[in-house]
């Protein structure tokens, strides 16, 4: 689900890395959902042509997926269109690109990382392109080797179809993706993933070098391409461009490769669940875990599983005993260790799953107690532990007694943490139950029978119909007023990879903001820059490390709660 | 310490049978009859005044006298500290006005809280593992503490910890460091790495944005923006 800064800071990622035109397309197909041809041309306001190169940049790099649907066209004829489905999650990635490299060169080594990087740059290559980049630095063979290897770690995949069919009676009509309504975005990342699973190819062929026919591609493809002499980005841009109907239709014989986004957001899911253990258990029961999920890896269905596939004792120890690690572990160490990890032995056949899931979930509770500690303080600490672990409504005296929180502060405390949109509130006015939702700062409550109310003020509650007449005032009688608070989870996690979002955005422009307030100094050459000089340029580039840096481990806490 | 009361109730006295209250005058009367129907909650002076429609000077009058008498007395209520405050003397005030257990004079004891939170914690971690009445007895022997505390007040503070995030709440299982407490019984643990302190820092919560107040008012190109945001010229200050 992308919220309202999620698609800001992509339009942003776009924008610096395509430029205007494109960031204008994805922009709108973000905002609106799958669009046509037409529909982007009447939204952009764009020549169908600059529409065109921006929709191929996109689909070659991953960010948008077309498909095609029958929709009932002006005679009233059933015709098919084509429909451009931006993929949110991808254009994220982008940010990425460098902890995928590292991966690669920690896993595998030099050679694969030098693939790897060729295909994020230039988002899908042919067999043959790979081959010619790699053409000065390694001999063919060992570039084979290296493509292997990563086609094995299930690194680098085979493009999905480039123009599936969808049912559709299977996609909705609604093209709207409502910025907060969780309910319509629900309605869109289905769909997405229905348009995705169409595309996707057989899991036999995603990572198989060999064609259905059994020979590798680039022996009988080589000659094939008439502009082999462009430039490796050059050629797949034009490839597709002659073919107007659907872009790269014209493939089904090309076989392209990419990067394997999945396979990555695995790894580093496993790698924070891991983090996260030896953090907060020990050594041991990281060393346990890894091994594992190391073994398993290949095995698992989807990238959010919620327990890890199951092994035996024999296996697990086996593994264990694989690492440098695990071999100071005994038998009844890792025992132990599973114990700690929360699962003991399933049935009869003796064979242990972590839970993956909780792991996950507890490292996102910590993540928001830590912004709730650091920004509201202890007090508040406290209260929002509280709430979070009772998950049901309380009232504020009995969180103030349970927290240890002046009666008097408790009401400013937690009216600030729901302004903030970080609780939840009712509040029960004789017996009249009123429900709170917040949307950008003003508050809209649900009486029973009543019409859509909004509220102002927190100390004298002021109900007002839509047209601002005051319907009611509460005064607000400790005999007859109640406020009760709850940490609504769902919500709650919602707005915080919102923030996020924000937060990360607000990073890279102050990079941006910080280059350009220097942009003198940095033309200065370095025998000129000297003494104060010197200092100022030091200074720019700590200041950039540290953005840029701060942005890398934002955003593993932006993929603890939107991949993992 | 002798703040630390049981949580009060409507605890009634027995009225004296030569009641002063036949010694009242009308304006007395009046006064007294709006306080004590307000039971254990009491009433504001100014609210008293406005239900009972005495004149000001004679009401302060009547008030005098009535708790020379012993038939009203004034309490702090933790709402409106500094307001004056009546409860009909028959009434031990409610907590709503009082506060409770861990208030005094309208105010909570932070000092007896702190003191009293940092023992538990001392003995949680030389323990490594308590019960609540491990805990509720090694206070009791050290002597900190010149008032019986209850195990629920124990049970509060220890609860506090756990919010803290100090100490961890875990269910025996009678091995290993359990093995002198029975199966299933609630214990507190030293939180797992055994150091004190605040928890782990996020990485949200390590940049101004993350801990920012004015996030929600912070727009690109506003007022308050990424550009020209102070937090951040202090943030890279070096
Ligand atoms: S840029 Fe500055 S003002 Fe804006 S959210 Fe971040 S810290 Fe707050």
């Amino acid at each position: 689900m992308a919220t309202p800064y999620g698609i800001k800071f992509a339009v942003h990622l776009i924008t610096s890395h395509f430029g205007n035109l494109v960031a204008n397309v994805c922009e709108n197909l973000l905002r609106k959902g799958p669009l046509t041809l037409q529909q982007l041309i009447r939204f952009t306001e764009l020549t169908p042509l600059q529409i065109k190169n921006s929709l191929l940049i996109l689909i070659q790099h991953n960010c948008v997926q077309p498909f095609s649907s029958e929709q009932i066209g002006a005679g009233g004829n059933e015709v098919k269109v084509t429909q451009y489905l931006v993929l949110f999650d991808n254009i994220l990635h982008r940010l990425r690109f460098p902890k995928f490299l590292e991966i690669v060169s920690e896993e595998l080594d030099k050679n694969c990382g030098e693939i790897l990087e060729g295909l994020l740059q230039h988002g899908r290559l042919t067999l043959e392109q790979i081959y010619e980049r790699a053409r000065d630095n390694a001999v063919q063979d060992a570039v084979r080797e290296s493509f292997q290897k990563l086609l094995n770690s299930r690194f680098v995949e085979r493009c999905p179809a480039p123009e599936p069919f969808v049912e559709p009676s299977t996609i909705k009509s609604s093209n709207k993706r409502g910025a907060k309504s969780a309910k319509l975005d629900e309605v869109s990342e289905t769909e997405e993933q229905r348009v995705l699973a169409a595309a996707a190819s057989l899991d036999t062929l995603r990572f198989s070098i060999l064609t259905p026919s059994g020979t590798e591609f680039d022996e009988d493809k080589k000659d094939g391409d008439s502009s082999s002499s462009m430039g490796v980005g050059e050629k797949r841009k034009h490839g597709a461009a002659d073919s107007d109907d659907a872009f790269g239709s014209n493939e089904n014989e090309v076989i392209l490769w990419r990067a394997n986004f999945e396979e990555f957001t695995r790894y580093l899911r496993h790698k924070a669940c891991i983090e996260n253990v030896r953090a907060r258990l020990d050594v041991g029961a990281a060393t346990v875990l890894k091994a594992m999920l190391d073994a398993t890896r290949s095995a698992e269905k989807k990238v959010k599983t919620e327990n890890s596939v199951s092994l035996s004792m024999d296996t697990i120890f086996e593994e264990v005993m694989k690492s440098e690690a695990g071999r100071s572990l005994t038998l009844d160490r890792v025992r132990a260790s599973l114990v700690q990890l929360g699962c003991s032995s399933s049935g009869t056949d003796d064979t242990y799953s972590i839970d993956l899931k909780q792991i996950i979930e507890l490292a996102q509770k910590e993540e928001v107690e830590s912004i709730v500690l650091r920004r509201y303080g202890r007090d508040a600490y406290r209260m929002f532990r509280l709430l979070s672990k009772a998950g049901l409504l309380q009232e504020t005296d009995k969180i103030a007694d349970m927290t240890f929180v002046e009666k008097k502060e408790a009401p400013k405390i937690l009216g600030k943490l729901w302004k903030d949109e970080y609780l939840h509130m009712e509040v029960e006015y004789f017996n009249l139950l009123i429900k709170f939702t917040l949307s950008s700062n003003m508050a809209i409550c649900d009486v029973v029978d009543k019409p859509r109310l909004t509220l102002s003020g927190m100390s004298d509650l002021v109900l007002m119909d839509q047209n601002k007449e005051i319907v009611n005032k509460f005064v607000v009688d400790r005999n007859t007023t109640f406020y009760l608070w709850k940490v609504n989870k769902p919500i709650l996690w919602q707005h915080v990879l919102d923030e996020m979002y924000h937060a990360a955005l607000n990073l890279s422009l102050r990079v941006i903001h910080e280059l350009d307030q220097k942009k003198e100094l940095l033309t200065i050459p370095p025998e000129k820059r000297t003494g104060p000089l010197e200092k100022e340029f030091k200074r720019l580039k700590n200041a950039k490390f540290f953005l840029e840096s701060s942005l890398m481990k934002l955003d593993d806490a932006l993929m603890l709660f939107r991949h993992f | 310490m002798s703040r630390l009361q049981e949580p009060s109730s409507l605890k009634r006295k027995q009225p004296d049978s030569r009641s002063p209250l036949d010694s009242l005058t009308e304006h007395e009367r009046i006064i007294y009859n709006v306080i004590r129907s307000k039971q254990d909650m009491g009433i504001w002076m100014q609210d008293m005044k406005r239900v009972a429609k005495v004149p000001d000077n004679v009401a302060n009058k009547a008030l005098k006298s009535l708790e020379t008498k012993k038939l009203i007395k004034e309490v702090v209520n933790i709402q409106k500290r500094g307001k004056k405050h009546y409860v009909a003397a028959e009434f031990e005030p409610a907590t709503e006005i009082t506060g409770g257990a861990w208030y005094s004079n309208g105010k909570m004891d932070f000092v007896v809280i702190n003191i009293l939170k940092d023992q538990c914690l001392k003995w949680i971690y030389k323990q490594r593992v308590a019960t609540l009445e491990g805990i509720l007895d090694a206070i009791r022997k050290s002597g900190i503490s010149n008032v019986e505390l209850t195990t629920v007040q124990i049970e509060e503070l220890v609860r506090a910890l756990v919010l803290d995030n100090e100490v961890v709440e875990v269910k025996s299982n009678g091995m290993g460091e359990f093995d002198s407490i029975p199966v299933g019984k609630v214990c507190y643990k030293s939180t797992s790495k055994g150091s004190r302190g605040d928890p782990k820092i996020g990485a949200m919560s390590s940049i101004p944005c993350g801990v920012c107040p004015r996030i929600s008012d912070c727009t690109p190109d506003g007022i308050i923006s990424p550009k020209t945001c102070k937090y951040y010229s202090q943030w890279l200050d070096f």
